[in-house]
């Protein structure tokens, strides 16, 4: 606890980066190539079906409810006839990710808070985007990959996140106000410095990198989606945090939307609908 | 079945909170047992056992909470807004639809998805 108050350098959030596990290599394959359309459906079939725990997340989520599905997929190969490539890619994702950080290394950090958070944002700007006639699939990978970087804190450097929680508690601020004041940079640099070791595409990196700053002119609007649809979550009280707290939303991003409060209240409604199910079968 | 507790670290532990299982302490001594309501001085021996999360039952409400309790926990959610700060209208604009929809009925109609 004692290097506690010393902020991080640059060095030793890339060093922390780096000895991150690295995830399996069909999902880094998927995570650098979002925006290639071609990639074969029988090469992804095999490379999933390689790591069996990896395929079975990824079938128990290509049949929930939130898919639709009359018949049960039994192959990832019938599931991405049926769903599309591109949901099929987010779901592998999705269940890789999931599994891919040590959980209960930091006293204090709620792990499963963390990821129902994560996944209700998934959730919520995947309902958003099919509304505003935005790629569903990219954001809600945006919207589970937006909080990352917290993870690389929390697992990289436990004590002095603790330390963070401490602070956040004690101040009641958010928590990324903590982050800077002890660390000296936040979860959207640690994000980012992630999004480039794991080789994420430029589309998901933007999306990180300006969740909290979506006014600014270089965000875009995947960011836009995300930084609504996390403050909608924190709202809804989807995540199970005794001390949750609605940061401030962006007027500019909220206004960018551009929806009534009939179609707020339908999304709300349809974000409950998911959340349970996608994190019973992503966090078990 | 995983939803009937969760592990709960300890700075987010309260008086009241019910175990789902029992707690043990490194050599494997049970420290509280499982449905044992927590009290302020068990907490304090949980730190002292350097113990970073327990496992505690999901309370299950004997009734639907009433408006006024939802109400509050709402402005819990939003302490950090001030409804009189007009150029934080986007945040309170979200809670109001959020009162209106937990509190208000403003059920929105079933849509297929």
């Amino acid at each position: 606890m004692s290097d506690a108050i010393h902020p991080l350098t640059r060095e030793e959030l890339m060093a922390g980066v780096d000895d991150l596990p690295s995830l399996p290599a069909v999902v880094m394959e998927l995570l650098g190539s979002i925006e290639e359309e071609d990639l074969d459906i029988a090469v992804l079939s095999k490379k999933v079906a390689s790591d069996p725990a990896l395929m079975a997340k990824t079938l128990r989520l290509a049949n929930s409810s939130a898919y639709g599905l009359q018949v049960k997929a039994t192959t990832i190969q019938q599931a991405t006839t049926f769903l599309g490539f591109e949901a099929m890619r987010k779901l592998i994702i999705a269940a890789a990710l999931t599994g891919c950080f040590p959980a209960g290394r930091c006293p204090g950090f709620n792990d499963r808070a963390f990821w129902r958070h994560s996944i209700a944002t998934a959730a919520c700007a995947r309902v958003l985007a099919r509304r505003l006639r935005f790629n569903p699939d990219y954001a809600f990978t945006a919207g589970l990959l937006h909080g990352i970087g917290r993870l690389v804190l929390v697992s990289r450097f436990p004590e002095r996140y603790q330390a963070v929680l401490s602070l956040r508690d004690k101040r009641d601020c958010e928590l990324m106000d903590a982050e800077r004041a002890l660390l000296g940079l936040d979860h959207v640099e640690a994000g980012v410095a992630l999004a480039e070791y794991w080789n994420f595409s430029d589309t998901m990196r933007q999306a990180i990198a300006y969740h909290r700053t979506p006014e600014l002119p270089s965000a875009g609007f995947l960011a836009t989606i995300v930084h609504v649809a996390s403050a909608v979550v924190h709202a809804l009280d989807l995540a199970g945090n005794p001390d949750e707290l609605v940061p401030r939303v962006s007027a500019v991003a909220w206004t960018a939307l551009g929806m009534s409060e009939e179609a707020w209240l339908q999304v709300f409604h349809e974000t409950e609908l998911q959340v349970d199910e996608m994190t019973a079968i992503l966090v078990a | 079945m995983s939803d009937t507790y969760e592990m709960t670290p300890l700075a987010h532990l309260y008086p009241g909170m019910v175990l789902a299982d029992a707690v043990l302490d490194e050599h494997g001594h049970v420290l509280l047992a499982a449905g044992a309501t927590l009290s302020e001085a068990a907490i304090v021996s949980l730190g002292r056992h350097a113990v970073g999360a327990v496992p505690v039952a999901r309370a299950v409400p004997l009734s639907a909470p009433g408006d006024a309790e939802i109400q509050a926990r709402i402005d819990h959610l939003f302490r950090h807004n001030d409804r009189e700060d007009l150029g934080d209208w986007a945040t309170g604009l979200l809670r109001r639809y959020v009162e209106d929809y937990r509190i208000n009925g403003t059920r929105a109609p079933e849509v297929a998805s």
